[in-house]
């Protein structure tokens, strides 16, 4: 029993080691943002400490880039994708689960289908295509897709064929249509279910880049993702101390968020098994 | 007439429930079949300018990006960068095991937590953080390493095209080990615990209990977590695109060059869409090949 507990504490005291290793880098860039003499070149020996602090830095990222723009740009973009996108999943998640409707088999196919063509094989025809609807450089490409969320839709489906069907029974016998039934008996039981699939839309959202990459071409439309590495590849090899301002300050949105729902975070990733 | 009238209620009910898919089928027929198709078509044409002289070319496009160094370079460079980025499943495993060792309670939620971190931070500030960590001078890894081997270190972990894959790989690690940590530590954590039990009557090591019990047992997830992420290595772009300070040609030197960015190249750099159509089919078989070996394996078909 004693060598347990003593594995235990080695076990622990190693993971924790490690886990300040990983850390460090941010920790580092902490310190790089806050120094006020890191500019085009970085401390020599490096430092923990650092040697002039200010928040000259972050003033100076400000004016080079603006952040509190693409912050609202990222914000909308995520909010209209999660709604939508979070909705429609539950409404094919419920006709899926409940629904008795010809060629109901053949279209659930047609939505697990898509789950294998890569978004990147359809990517230049689709641009083409919101080319010609003169769509390019707005955000209507980045929200019309939110209609078909189809890692949703399997999870809508799976987590409403759970609800028993003596609730539906009962409200069918009341009379109520099935969209009276879908908002007031299926939407308020799923509560969990909306909950996983927010986080998943918006920490996918949040860190989508090639997408916006390619649709959004002027600088005040930006997300955050693209006008952060524009930022980044305009300072190439140089001020570091205000890259490293940037680097953090796009990063602070999520790492809040992640802070508050670590554990619906976790769990759902855990449960949903999906990468972002 | 009174045919009619008997289908009515059915046909009204049917209407009902399309009410809740249409929306969903008609952003698929739109958005993903037909532009699908047409990236199957554009593969056999020449595509320079689109609506203008679109010739049917047969497989030109696949002969010529088949025999052409640099598509054949990006291939290479995408396969290596994938079986580099394979280590994160076992350090997320070990490191899942680890964790699961400790037991249930807040010691285990607060390390699962940790090192989940990472995955977390956004993609595009990672490689901001990553591009001075790396640096070949004053970069804090090879600062680390120099204090370790007591003498000067300067690997040029993003600037040198011997080092880069490995640069790219670390911060793959990095930022995906967490990933492979959480759903590992889910696969452990469904294996019965009776099992366990009968091998301590058995009189099994820890070691050994680890060998024959947990490993076999997981076999589904290490298919997921291999699946998962050769599908995200092929397609693999914004980190590298970044690196290359915006530009998809994958410096230093082509050595990060992955198809998906020669595909982006060929799309938007230099416009010729029929190549790169026909880049994006053979991703596209890739991809889906892996898929389809995943769904099957993991048993998703199963479930009706």
């Amino acid at each position: 029993m004693k060598k347990r507990k003593i594995t235990r504490v080695l076990i622990s005291f190693f993971l924790l080691a490690l886990l300040l290793f990983i850390m460090f880098p941010i920790l580092w860039a902490i310190v790089l943002a806050f120094d006020r003499t890191v500019l085009d070149v970085l401390p020599d020996p490096p430092t923990m400490c650092p040697k002039e602090v200010s928040l000259f830095n972050f003033e100076y990222a400000l004016e080079l880039i603006p952040l509190g723009r693409y912050y609202l740009n990222t914000i909308l973009v995520t909010a209209c994708n999660t709604g939508v996108s979070v909705f429609c999943s539950m409404m094919c998640g419920y006709a899926f689960a409940k629904g008795k409707f010809w060629f109901k088999k053949f279209w659930f196919l047609f939505m697990l289908v898509v789950m294998m063509i890569p978004f990147e094989s359809k990517m230049i025809p689709l641009f083409l295509q919101y080319r010609s609807w003169g769509m390019v450089n707005t955000y209507w490409p980045l929200i019309l897709g939110a209609f078909a969320y189809i890692y949703g839709i399997y999870f809508a489906r799976q987590f409403i064929s759970d609800i028993p069907d003596s609730l539906r029974e009962a409200a069918v016998i009341d009379g109520a249509g099935e969209w009276k039934i879908f908002f007031k008996v299926v939407f308020p039981l799923c509560g969990p279910l909306i909950a996983t699939l927010c986080i998943l839309q918006v920490l996918n959202n949040w860190n989508s880049y090639l997408w916006p990459l390619i649709i959004i071409s002027s600088r005040e439309k930006y997300l955050i993702s693209v006008g952060v590495s524009m930022f980044n590849s305009a300072q190439q090899s140089v001020y570091y101390g205000p890259r490293m301002a940037v680097a953090l300050l796009s990063a602070l949105p999520l790492m809040f968020i992640f802070l508050f729902f670590q554990k619906y975070i976790v769990e759902s990733i855990a449960v949903s098994g999906i990468k972002q | 007439m009174d045919r009619f009238k008997r289908l009515r209620p059915i046909l009204k009910k049917q209407l009902v429930w399309y009410s809740f898919l249409i929306p969903t089928i008609l952003c698929l027929i739109l958005l993903t079949y037909i532009p699908t198709f047409t990236s199957i078509k554009y593969s056999f044409y020449d595509v320079s300018i689109v609506g203008v002289g679109e010739k049917f070319v047969g497989l030109r496009n696949y002969k010529t990006l088949l025999s052409s160094s640099s598509f054949g370079k990006a291939v290479f460079n995408t396969i290596i960068l994938a079986l580099l980025d394979l280590s994160v499943i076992p350090i997320g495993v070990i490191l899942a095991s680890l964790i699961n060792s400790l037991g249930k309670g807040k010691l285990q939620s607060f390390f699962r937590i940790g090192f989940y971190m990472p995955n977390v931070i956004t993609g595009v500030s990672v490689i901001l953080l990553f591009q001075v960590v790396l640096k070949e001078q004053g970069g804090i890894l090879n600062s680390f390493l120099s204090f370790m081997t007591q003498q000067p270190v300067e690997i040029g972990w993003l600037s040198n095209s011997m080092y880069s894959k490995f640069g790219a790989t670390i911060i793959s690690i990095w930022r995906g080990s967490g990933y492979t940590m959480l759903i590992s530590l889910a696969g452990l954590q469904s294996i019965p615990s009776e099992i366990y039990e009968a091998s301590e009557v058995d009189g099994c090591s820890g070691l050994q209990k680890w060998i024959y019990i947990t490993l076999p047992q997981m076999t589904k997830t290490f298919v997921f977590l291999l699946t998962t992420n050769l599908i995200a290595s092929f397609s693999r772009f914004t980190d590298l695109y970044v690196l290359s300070g915006n530009s998809a040609s994958g410096r230093p030197g082509g050595s990060l060059q992955t198809i998906l960015m020669y595909i982006y190249q060929y799309s938007f750099e230099t416009p010729n869409y029929g190549m790169s159509s026909a880049g994006a089919m053979i991703l596209f078989v890739i991809v889906f090949g892996v898929t389809l070996v995943n769904l099957k394996m993991t048993g998703f078909f199963k479930n009706d």
